[in-house]
């Protein structure tokens, strides 16, 4: 009888096992972020300012730090750091703090690469980017405001026909200078954002225009610019180059 | 600017200052008109909405208006929330704002000459969002349509978008998938479950609650948006067609596909599922209505035959008990002390570890699967939350389903073995009928008839507790009761696991049926198993609070003649009783038996009380 209680316990203990597996699993973590970037939220950055300790840069393009940006940012876009940085962000030692647009944006993490490379030692990355920083509840400044207008999008399926309809489409792809390298659409033109209100005589007025980004969120504010500009057709493509290619298909 | 030409401008600004001194003595009035001489400003601003509070009244933050006059000073932005506190702090979380910085006036075009909407509303609304965003599957879709018709009940732009709290869900549905999909359902339910407005509308009124009745729907409502269809999967976001219009994404034509888009690799067929039936509509779904009905009194036969064994078996034993209590009788045995304590086997190894695993499996089913079918309860809720979710009691529920299904093919496996002990040869073929009908046996026999028949004459005092042998009628029933609920439960289980194969074999509105089947019988088996099981071999007075039997495996002489009275004539008679003597069980496996029963026991009680709970209050 000792063999079978034996067995018994034996099979208890695999079923116990089971059970604190079971368990186990139902709590699954979140991962840890993997980066050793490091970031700062909004309420720390605030302080900063008003003690002066800190400078705050922005990693978008000219046109938008000047359209909407923190109160006394710098405008150093994510492609001018190597250019820009020596003469504007002389002190290596200063507490820096790039952001970009949203959370979604990768510039200030590009850029906070850049600087830990080039020496910068007290860097960080605005946690949420600005939208986390409105979302504070905290304001923005307004330089040079570039007038809002209503811009058309095209979803990349009627792109084709777009093109066929509109003789003469300029497709302008204003993402930066390497993203246009690895692929970009026939015949569109590069002229990154960063570089557009120095660029503008290069896009011909009497064509039609269709601006195109790497996600369909810069596009809008380029469209209103080339607009206040005197440029009477121009439209965007919906989702920019991230829809360009078939998404696939996920499992339910 | 550089930096340079800014020292510059601001020093020719200043000297400019200096040299202009006061440009107007101050008792001269100036009109902000004389020199803003747009129409827009002279004219139309006076007959706009905000035409009573004059120019200053938005245009606040002058420091000089001398200044102002020469061009030196700017007045600062408009603050719209000065007056419209609430819209401004809606606007805070605004998409629009959040993303793309946009100011009121960047809607609010012309905020000189705005006048109050004397449109319809929502057509104003839809106008003014489709002037960037040109969406013309929605102006070409039934709410569109409509709206432009002027419905007032038919969805705008705003209506599911918000409008001065439109949420960044909409263009990042990948990083908020979660967020998205629920909001965007409850915002379709909020308006299609409204009654008077979809009557209005000639819409069905309870669409709504038929989608929460089916799989989907029941997922969809604890939380698990990601994986079950949302009401926007099937009818799409902004193009929803009524189902004859051949675009329709629920046109018969395009249905197939539109179930595709989850369940891949299906047969056509698969589309004949009924997304939000009402099984209790005998004229339109018969067959859902009939399973249902089939359902309903499957169960309410059950009980009401077993409840009523069950009562008129405690009150026996109760009052006999009571009688024997009274009178101060001690029941008779016609065993020594010693050889009454004998302990005799009656479930081997094999028998309690399944049975064991049973219950680990069947709880696990039960925990797992009534949270789904109750969904809408507080503890369904708390349950899944404390699984991590529906996905998480899915696999949960797989998996202990995986074990119930081994367990059933080792049951068979086993009857079999039992059947034809030497093989299906013909020597081991021989004398099958008498060991699948014999005492042995688990297959009802006519005896298992003449001891029901004995068993509710005892009850109504009309003769003597009838005698037994090794199983009795209800232990026939409950272990036959899992071979025909495995296959309901476990053949509709394993069709609404992997449904897509499934279509390959039957329709989709079998789905409908293997749903309804799936859900009444497991509540059917749990409780059954909770009242009468429970009642029958444990809460029986004579056996209160457990009867440890088929964890420890034995139970004494005495028990065994007095239960199983032709049982132990039998053994007595085929001299088999010593093979069965054994020793006492240990202290530990009874310690671990009774933990583990007990434990059981009253999740299983608690479970039963939480299903009332449930059926009578929630």
């Amino acid at each position: 009888m000792t063999s079978e209680l034996h067995n018994f316990r034996k099979i208890a203990n695999i079923v116990i096992n089971i059970a604190i597996l079971f368990f186990f699993l139902s709590c699954t973590a979140t991962p840890p972020r993997t980066s050793e970037q490091k970031y700062i939220n909004p309420e720390k950055v605030i302080s900063l300012i008003k003690e002066k300790k800190a400078v705050v840069v922005d990693t978008m393009s000219y046109l938008e730090c000047m359209d909407h940006r923190i109160p006394g940012s710098l405008c150093i876009a994510l492609e001018e750091f190597e250019n820009k940085s020596p003469a504007l962000l002389k002190d290596k030692k200063q507490t820096t703090i790039f952001y970009c647009e949203s959370e979604e944006c990768p510039r200030a993490g590009l850029t906070y690469e850049k600087a830990k490379t080039a020496g910068y030692e007290d860097i960080y990355i605005l946690e949420g980017g600005l939208s986390a920083w409105k979302r504070t509840g905290y304001e923005v400044e307004t330089v040079e405001r570039i007038k809002r207008a209503p811009v058309v999008s095209i979803k990349p399926r009627v792109l084709k026909a777009l093109a066929m309809e509109k003789k003469g489409l300029f497709v302008l792809d204003i993402r930066s200078e390497d993203a246009f390298k690895a692929g970009h659409i026939d015949g569109a033109i590069n002229i990154p954002l960063y570089t557009l209100h120095k660029k503008l005589k290069e896009i011909p007025k009497n064509r039609p225009v269709i601006v195109v980004d790497e996600s369909g969120k810069r596009s809008f504010l380029a469209c209103c610019y080339l607009i206040n500009n005197g440029f009477k057709d121009v439209v965007r493509l919906y989702g920019g180059m991230k829809h360009e290619e078939p998404r696939k298909g996920k499992k339910g | 600017m550089t930096d340079k030409s800014w020292t510059i401008a601001l020093l020719l600004s200043v000297f400019l200052l200096m040299l202009s001194g006061h440009a107007y003595p101050s008792n001269v009035k100036i009109n902000c008109t004389d020199c803003h001489d747009n129409n827009k400003f002279k004219t139309h601003y006076k007959g706009s909405v905000h035409g009573n509070i004059g120019c200053t009244g938005c245009h606040t933050s002058f420091e000089s208006l001398d200044r102002h006059v020469i061009l030196k000073e700017k007045p600062l932005l408009v603050s719209c929330g000065k007056c419209h506190s609430e819209v401004e702090k809606a606007y805070k979380n605004n998409f629009h704002y959040l993303y793309e910085d946009f100011r009121c006036y960047d809607c609010h075009y012309e905020i000189h000459s705005l006048k109050p909407e004397k449109d319809n509303f929502k057509i104003a609304v839809t106008k003014n969002c489709t002037k960037c965003h040109a969406n013309n599957e929605y102006v070409l879709s039934g709410h569109g349509a409509a709206v432009m018709k002027g419905n007032k009940d038919s969805a705008t732009c705003s209506d599911c978008h918000g409008l001065h709290d439109t949420k960044a869900y909409h263009t990042s549905s990948e990083k908020y998938a979660l967020e998205a999909r629920e909001f965007y359902n409850r915002t379709c339910k909020s308006c299609h479950s409204d009654r008077e407005m979809m009557k209005r509308n000639n819409l069905s009124p309870d669409t709504v609650k038929y989608y929460e009745e089916t799989y989907h729907g029941k997922v969809q409502d604890l939380g698990y948006p990601t994986s079950v269809a949302g009401c926007a999967d099937c009818h799409t976001t902004h193009n929803i067609l009524a189902k004859d219009h051949p675009d329709s994404s629920i046109n018969p034509k395009n249905l197939t596909k539109n179930c595709e888009k989850c369940h891949h690799g299906i047969h056509p067929r698969f589309a004949e599922y009924k997304a939000h039936p009402d099984y209790k509509d005998r004229k339109r779904y018969p067959l859902l209505y009939l399973s249902f009905i089939t359902m309903v009194a499957l169960l309410l036969t059950t009980f009401g035959f077993y409840w009523t064994h069950t009562l008129l078996w405690w009150r026996k034993v109760y009052w006999e008990k009571h009688r024997l209590e009274e009178l101060g009788i001690k029941p008779e045995s016609p065993f020594t002390h010693e050889e009454g304590i004998q302990e005799i086997r009656r479930f081997s190894i094999k028998d309690r570890v399944m049975h064991l695993l049973l219950i680990l499996s069947f709880f696990g089913l039960v925990i797992t699967g009534f949270p789904i079918k109750y969904h809408s309860t507080p503890w369904a809720k708390v349950l899944i939350q404390v699984m991590g979710g529906a996905h998480n009691a899915g696999l949960y529920h797989r998996a202990a389903a995986i074990v119930l299904i081994g367990l059933f093919f080792i049951a068979l496996w086993r009857c079999l073995h039992f059947i034809f002990p030497k093989g299906f040869g013909r020597e081991g073929r021989k004398g099958w009928m008498e060991r699948l009908f014999g005492p042995d046996s688990l297959m009802p026999n006519i005896h298992d008839w003449q001891q029901f028949k004995g068993m509710v004459k005892w009850f109504f005092n009309k003769g003597e507790y009838p005698k037994f042998d090794r199983w009795t009628y209800w232990e026939k029933f409950d272990f036959l009761a899992i071979f025909w609920g495995m296959v309901i439960i476990g053949g509709s289980g394993i069709t609404l696991w992997a449904p897509e194969t499934a279509s390959y074999i039957y329709p989709g509105w079998v789905f409908n049926i293997a749903s309804i089947f799936h859900s009444e019988e497991a509540l059917l088996a749990a409780i059954f198993i909770f009242t009468v099981h429970f009642f029958n071999t444990h809460l029986i007075p004579t056996k209160f609070p457990m009867d440890p039997i088929i964890f420890t495996g034995s139970y004494k002489l005495e028990e065994l003649w007095r239960f199983r009275t032709l049982e132990y004539e039998r053994l007595v008679r085929e001299k088999k009783l010593d093979d069965l003597k054994i020793k006492h069980p240990g202290i530990s496996l009874k310690l671990i038996s009774s933990m583990f029963g007990h434990a059981s026991l009253w999740i299983g009680l608690l479970f039963t009380l939480i299903l009332l709970w449930t059926f009578f209050f929630a």
